[in-house]
């Protein structure tokens, strides 16, 4: 036997660990936000089962996933190894203790909110400290390099801000305008982070899973100047108050998620591979309804309609943000397994097509399930109707069952 | 058969798993040599940063572990001239739906 090349593979446990916590934070989540169903519903969003409810989705959910999932794609994306992968348990413990501690201090014990709030900061210094030092070692930096750290440097913002916001729960004192940093919270963190992250990752992974060639990467400059410039732009309307200035950014984001929608359409017409897996599929769909999102809030910024904001960022977490994380972790899930399992008996005996790690049936079904449920609450939520909502929350919670148990799946194969 | 009609034979087990397809087929196999049983392989990946680097590598060393004559493998894998589907056979190219 010759030696093999063991270079850009991450411990399996790590990413897991994130993914497998992930899913657990998803259904807790959703089964809280169906037992709220009747405040959500006459609009009390800000109450401490929502909060919590909340927090469980974007952080132990959205979060966890997003980190277990870098731990994989930045070696490979970067070729570059993970700095340390102690640290990464060591950091994956921490993380998760602290979105345990934060949502449940939201949903019994305000006053410990500000104490576990700087015990989760000490998970994300921690995955900073292990990004920065791998992303330093990253031989040359492109523009996904770009994306990711600046998704980094809006999630260290939001964290701050979050921080903040929890100081006032804590000690009655305000250090800063209190709907400023909720609202920037917010921003920095759906729009800053999250999205930011997805179009980084997008470019990678959209013409690997198309197997596109021959595009042209340059309108990934103007993605970039155009949504970050939006995203200041919006925060100098929330520090200014001016309504202009929100219009403004609104319609820098719009452009900027509308170049990048753009862009992945040339890199697809590209593709080698015409037909596309439906997982994947799913991911893109998300870009529309991103796309058809920041249309709204640009359209809703101009009339001054800022009331159904709620609704637009409710959507905005399920519609894109979790429905992408959706799409591409049933993509990224057997392919972890698969190298787990498999890498080292390629080429000696038969091994499976990632394809064939998961029931693409039972997929296809559990995300037409997702998304013709979250249509039924953003309805629900619009017409104000407690059994729609009812009805198509169970929904969710149903398929938060099935999303583990194709995860479940894979790990037996 | 002349052994390096074996060697390619058996470059031919291993699988993109993502594509389904050969590395062969995909056309990744830049040069292949072999030198007083010292097989040495130029091959490419479909894209830089390819997750599955580690695997394909690994793959192509070990299917050609047991070939009667081979007495070590040597894999470079470099990136120029980058991996374009023009390289890719008729089979494969029919496969993946685009002809």
């Amino acid at each position: 036997m010759f030696p093999t090349q063991q270079t850009y593979e991450t411990n399996i446990r790590l990413p897991f660990s994130f993914i497998l916590f992930g899913t657990m934070a998803f259904f807790t989540s959703q089964a809280i936000l169906l037992y709220s169903g009747s405040s959500i519903v006459h609009g009390a969003f800000r109450i401490p089962s929502v909060w919590a409810a909340v927090h469980l989705a974007v952080l132990g959910w959205g979060l966890m996933v997003a980190m277990g999932a870098m731990y994989q794609l930045v070696p490979v994306a970067f070729l570059t190894p993970i700095w340390s992968e102690t640290l990464g348990f060591v950091q994956f413990f921490v993380t998760a203790l602290g979105v345990l501690a934060l949502s449940t201090s939201f949903a019994w014990k305000m006053d410990f909110v500000f104490f576990a709030g700087l015990f989760l900061t000490l998970g994300f210094v921690l995955f900073f400290l292990q990004m920065a030092m791998t992303l330093k070692k990253q031989p040359t930096k492109n523009i996904l390099t770009l994306f990711v750290s600046t998704a980094l440097i809006c999630l260290f913002l939001t964290i701050a801000l979050g921080v903040t916001l929890a100081f006032h729960f804590f000690s009655n004192v305000k250090v800063a305008d209190h709907l400023l940093t909720l609202k920037t919270h917010l921003l920095f963190g759906l729009a800053g982070w999250f999205t930011l992250l997805i179009i980084g990752f997008s470019y990678k992974m959209v013409p690997m899973f198309s197997l596109a060639h021959g595009f042209s990467m340059t309108l990934a400059r103007y993605v970039y100047i155009f949504y970050v410039g939006g995203l200041a732009v919006t925060f100098g309307s929330f520090l200014t108050n001016s309504s202009a200035l929100f219009v403004s950014g609104m319609g820098l984001l719009l452009l900027g998620f509308a170049l990048f929608s753009y862009h992945i359409v040339t890199i697809l017409r590209k593709r080698v591979k015409k037909k596309l897996d439906r997982p994947f599929l799913f991911a893109l769909l998300a870009i529309a309804i991103a796309l058809c999102l920041h249309g709204t809030a640009f359209l809703f910024a101009i009339i001054g309609n800022t009331d159904s904001f709620g609704v637009i960022i409710y959507s905005y977490l399920f519609g894109w943000i979790i429905l992408s994380i959706v799409g591409y972790l049933y993509k990224i899930v057997p392919f972890l397994w698969w190298t787990h399992r498999y890498s080292q008996k390629i080429g000696k005996e038969n091994v499976p097509t990632l394809k064939q790690m998961m029931n693409e049936k039972w997929t296809v079904f559990s995300c037409v399930l997702f998304f013709t449920s979250f249509v039924g609450v953003i309805t629900a939520l619009a017409i104000s109707s407690l059994p729609l909502f009812y009805f198509s929350q169970s929904g969710i919670v149903l398929f938060s069952l099935l999303f583990t148990g194709s995860i479940i799946s894979v790990l037996l194969k | 058969m002349e052994l390096k009609d074996m060697v390619l034979e058996q470059l031919r087990t291993v699988y993109d798993p993502e594509l389904g397809i050969n590395v062969v087929d995909l056309g990744l196999i830049y040069d292949l040599r072999i030198d007083d049983g010292l097989v040495s392989i130029v091959m490419t990946l479909t894209t830089p940063g390819c997750p599955l680097h580690d695997s394909i590598v690994g793959g192509v060393k070990r299917a050609l572990a047991n070939v009667e004559g081979v007495q070590d493998v040597d894999v470079q894998i470099t990136w120029n001239p980058p991996w374009t589907p023009e390289r890719m056979s008729e089979a494969a190219l029919r496969q993946l739906g685009h002809i």
